[in-house]
């Protein structure tokens, strides 16, 4: 087996922030020198892509072909360190061993998967050859919201599970089922962060409560932020604004991967 | 046009897909074997030299004697959440996971769907 650990970021309800969140914390991981991929297996509403400013156009061979057999992992592969493109944040990723496997944006190609199901013997030998077959330290996995058959998958074989929570009811209940979930599956490193939170929030108390509720780390705590609205997925804000508040705690994230066993 | 082992096989491998497990199957299994599912789906496949390696490593409390976990890879197999080539110490073991099955909305939801996504504006 290849020593590379995969990191689920997951939420339980949608519009968390989850794929924002995720492409920035595989950029910032990518950027301390790690061989990093993100994999969508948000099949039925795929979005990371935009983050790293893939398109229609661009997108060649995606994971909906993998699954059809139809290309290998080797040729999914999107490496962002050779396409940063233009923008000031995701320029700096140029050089770096990142790489996309992205989910197929054609309407066809999404309809033929919810008609036809999701063969997980071979999802999984996907999801594992991207490690091998690219060597890399760490795949991110950017799962669809709730709890659907594919998000199991990718929490079982975990090696970090990431819950993204907004400091809303309805997100902490939804939290306390994949918590509990996570626990039965034996994630060996089970993480909580807070997204979205009201700035007058006092920050400190907020993870300290979340924390106990949940008996799990809570990594950082990102404020809701406008000028992350702004940026409307255009580029890696970690990477374009990187002295922003929101940058800080996420890059403060980084670290709790990194140092996880 | 298809022989015997052909249609055996086919079979067999429907049988394989509507019987496989599910991570919600997994979170059920008992300690010892979850862990071994658990790196089973990881590595892939296992030899049974491997699992019984594996199987030191869990603690003393939750690890199977040889027997049963010969038996748990028995109880597996015939329930198709593993498949395995060979027999004995020279048998590889692999998780089968069940697939998801598509939509169960009437087809023509999808052509209808697909025609209006040809047509849609760049």
């Amino acid at each position: 087996m290849s020593n590379g650990k995969i990191v689920s970021i997951h939420s339980f309800r949608g519009g968390t922030g989850k794929s924002n969140t995720t492409a920035n914390l595989a950029a910032q991981v990518a950027l301390t020198g790690k061989r990093v991929g993100v994999v969508d297996t948000d099949i039925q509403s795929p979005g990371i892509h935009v983050l790293f400013g893939l398109d229609e156009d661009k997108m060649g061979k995606t994971m909906n072909d993998f699954l059809h057999g139809k290309a290998t992992i080797k040729e999914i592969g999107f490496n962002i360190g050779e396409n940063t493109g233009d923008e000031e944040g995701r320029a700096k990723l140029k050089g770096k061993n990142l790489w996309l496997f992205p989910s197929s944006i054609r309407g066809r190609e999404i309809s033929q998967i919810l008609r036809e199901g999701i063969d997980f013997n071979k999802l999984n030998e996907g999801l594992q050859s991207t490690i091998s077959e690219f060597n890399l330290d760490y795949l991110f996995i950017d799962t669809h919201p709730g709890l659907n058959e594919e998000t199991l998958l990718s929490i079982a074989t975990s090696d970090i599970l990431i819950i993204i929570l907004r400091p809303d009811n309805q997100d902490l209940q939804g939290t306390s089922v994949t918590v509990d979930i996570a626990r039965s599956l034996d994630v060996p490193n089970l993480f909580l962060l807070i997204n979205k939170a009201l700035p007058k929030y006092d920050f400190a108390k907020l993870r300290e409560q979340v924390q106990t509720q949940f008996n799990a780390q809570v990594t950082g705590v990102l404020p809701l932020s406008f000028d992350m609205a702004e940026n409307a997925s255009k580029d890696l804000f970690s990477l374009r604004y990187p002295d922003h508040e929101w940058s800080k705690s996420l890059i403060g994230v980084v670290d709790f991967i990194l140092a996880a066993k | 046009m298809p022989g015997v082992f052909d249609r055996l096989d086919k079979e067999i491998k429907v049988k394989q897909q509507q019987d496989g497990i599910t991570a919600l199957d997994l979170a059920d299994l008992p300690p010892a074997l979850r862990k071994i599912m658990r790196l089973m789906l990881r590595e892939l496949q296992m030899s049974y030299p491997r699992l019984l390696e594996v199987m030191e490593s869990v603690p003393e409390t939750d690890r199977l004697t040889r027997d049963q976990l010969d038996s748990a890879l028995l109880n597996l197999s015939q329930q198709f959440w593993l498949t395995h080539i060979g027999k004995g110490e020279k048998a590889i073991y692999k998780v089968n996971l069940r697939k998801k099955t598509g939509s169960t909305l009437a087809a023509g939801i999808w052509s209808s769907l697909n025609s209006r996504l040809k047509g849609k504006p760049k």
